[in-house]
């Protein structure tokens, strides 16, 4: 009976919740009013829209992978060990969530540009991160990657390590757990949160344009060509085109992660 | 093989102290109620816990030793442990399950699959080998648990509350199991239970342990017939009474007295069985009997006995039949006379 009372909705917040949703979705209908349907598949298939496209899955890959190598790891001692400045260490990893992108690239070129000491080092070597492919892979990373790291840590906390002990008392050694029963068992986990990763990645803007800027087929990803040809060339029918695939494919994402993701929250 | 324990470990408020040791072909039950340290005890020989104080040692393999420092980490120990939730990895096969240990030890891919489907042979789970854990009921989970650490020979088997997880209806059927595989298993065994009749029924010899402290240890016959803290008595159904024996008389350290017929003189325990208290509304005259005066604290009906709690010179509890309960008019609150025979209380030495 106190369910049915308190579960009335209050008008008051009827009202503004509508405006909320409206909110969201107007927009997205308003980009899908202005798709030129007839000749999307032509737009799609332009060869400066596959460039982009290629490039965009390129360098988000790169950046997935970077997460995986160094993200995993990072989640694990922060969730399993009591090592000291665990706390400031998980601030740290949020920083690039809530740190502005064009900021994040500043940070960047501040880092490794080339006349830094460290890109010196890299350009002895021949590298050169500012400007290049690899340097747009390297920001949509930095920006990434606390995705992941912040998903694996959680995991990893839900879960009490009694199956790694069970394996210990089963004569496992520590990377033999790690590998065989950890890493398992963190597998979905690890699954949504590189998709996260991957996701933020592929729509990186600011942190990729400040620290590798837009050169087609180089450093020009896909919301980056998307803005050029919004802003620059005004050819506004190939911004909706590129908006439409990279929302089709944040789409696929989040259908992707449905009972991972979305189910936790409900 | 042997094993000898000696242990300090603080965790929370519970204070583990005491000494143990286990000979090899033998079951013996750690018995003692919750929060006892039964659990905190087998992690402590497994290695998943070290010890404030104290040293582990296994036929003279050290196993962990405060003194010199010495530790051995559990995937060194040999050890094979049955947890309470059985723990079978919930992302490999029932297969993969038993072989994991194997593994671990360097035994190659195929032999270590080929024997680990011997086991599941012997536990009659050969039709489940590539099911997910999660497919199995309570009992199977248990019998590939056990396959899992049977098959690495350990040198010691601990069990955690071995039926614990299991639906009563399928208990009995795994006791009988367990304890044919607990026959087949030459080393240390040892499990811990809150349950008189799992030890009863798989144990040769239970070791009682209370808040930390072993009170008792012996076959289990022998420890439920002569008690010796309160918990054990309750456990084994019968009355504790402690006191000093001199000149046929058990004095209690309020000084009240029961006459009992005993060999015995000193520092005593005695129990009396339920149904060797008798209940009379009227005092009855007579022979040596010892008549107390008490008031009915509780009645406990269970099945055709009813179990009365009483309050007098010492706190009894009887055992009467339902039709015998109802002609003495037993009431919480009213008043009755308790009559124990001397012959009927069982005294032996504290």
């Amino acid at each position: 009976m106190m369910r049915g009372v308190t579960r009335r909705p209050l008008l008051g917040l009827v009202i503004p919740a509508a405006v909320a949703v409206l909110f969201i979705a107007l927009p997205l209908i308003g980009l899908l009013v202005h798709v030129d349907w007839g000749n999307l598949p032509a737009d799609i298939s332009s060869t400066d829209v596959l460039t982009a496209l290629r490039l965009s899955l390129e360098c988000s890959l790169i950046a997935v992978a970077i997460a995986l190598v160094i993200g995993v790891p990072l989640a694990y001692l922060l969730a399993r060990t009591s090592m000291p400045g665990r706390r400031i260490l998980r601030a740290l990893v949020t920083l690039p969530l809530v740190l502005p992108p064009v900021v994040g690239g500043i940070a960047l070129q501040s880092a490794f540009g080339r006349t830094t000491p460290i890109g010196t080092v890299l350009d002895h070597f021949g590298i050169v991160l500012p400007f290049s492919t690899a340097g747009a892979a390297i920001a949509e990373a930095f920006v990434g990657f606390p995705f992941l790291v912040i998903t694996v840590d959680a995991a990893l906390r839900q879960r009490d390590d009694h199956y790694e002990e069970v394996a210990a008392t089963l004569g496992a050694r520590p990377w033999r757990r790690f590998w065989r029963v950890t890493l398992p068992l963190a597998a979905p986990s690890i699954a949504a949160g590189a998709a996260l990763c991957w996701a933020r990645a592929l729509g990186e803007f600011g942190a990729t344009i400040t620290f590798a800027g837009s050169f087609p087929g180089t450093t020009e990803t896909l919301p980056i060509a998307a803005y050029s040809s919004f802003e620059g060339s005004g050819q506004v029918g190939e911004a909706i085109t590129l908006s439409l695939l990279l929302l089709a494919i944040s789409v696929l994402v989040l259908v992707a992660l449905r009972d991972r993701w979305l189910g936790a929250l409900r | 093989m042997t094993l000898h324990a000696r242990i300090l470990r603080r965790l929370g408020s519970l204070e583990l102290d005491c000494e143990v040791e286990m000979q090899p072909d033998i079951t013996v039950a750690v018995l003692g109620p919750n929060g006892a340290g039964k659990t905190t005890l087998l992690r402590i020989i497994a290695g998943l816990l070290p010890l404030d104080d104290g040293r582990v040692e296994v036929d003279g393999a050290v196993f962990e030793d405060t003194a010199s420092r010495s530790w051995m980490t559990p995937e060194e120990r040999r050890i094979g442990y049955l947890f309470q939730d059985h723990g079978l990895f919930p992302h490999m096969t029932v297969l993969e399950n038993v072989a994991f240990g194997l593994r671990a030890r360097g035994v190659d891919r195929r032999t270590a699959r080929m024997r680990a489907g011997e086991w599941l042979d012997r536990v009659d789970l050969a039709a489940h080998a590539s099911s997910r854990p999660s497919a199995l009921s309570g009992g199977q989970t248990q019998r590939a648990a056990l396959a899992r650490v049977l098959v690495t020979e350990p040198r010691v088997l601990l069990l955690d509350e071995p039926l614990a997880a299991v639906d009563a209806s399928g208990r009995i059927e795994l006791r009988r199991a367990l304890r044919e595989h607990l026959g087949t298993f030459s080393g240390v065994r040892m499990l811990v239970t809150h349950d008189p009749l799992e030890a009863a029924a798989l144990a040769d010899r239970v070791v009682v342990l209370e808040s930390g402290r072993v009170t008792q240890e012996g076959p289990f016959t022998e420890v439920t017939a002569r008690p010796r803290s309160p918990w054990i008595a309750r456990m084994a159904g019968l009355n504790l009474l402690r006191g000093r024996v001199s000149n046929d008389a058990l004095t209690m350290d309020d000084g009240f007295a029961l006459t009992v017929a005993s060999q015995v003189t000193g520092p005593a325990l005695a129990t009396i069985h339920p149904r060797a208290v008798a209940l009379y509304r009227q005092a009855p005259d007579g022979s040596p009997r010892n008549v107390l005066r008490c008031q009915v604290a509780g009645v406990d009906p269970e099945g055709d006995r009813w179990r009365i709690r009483l309050d007098g010179p010492v706190q009894l509890v009887a055992e009467v039949t339902p039709a015998a309960a109802a002609e003495l008019r037993l009431a919480e609150g009213g008043g009755v006379f308790a009559v124990v025979k001397a012959t009927e209380i069982e005294v032996y030495e504290l």
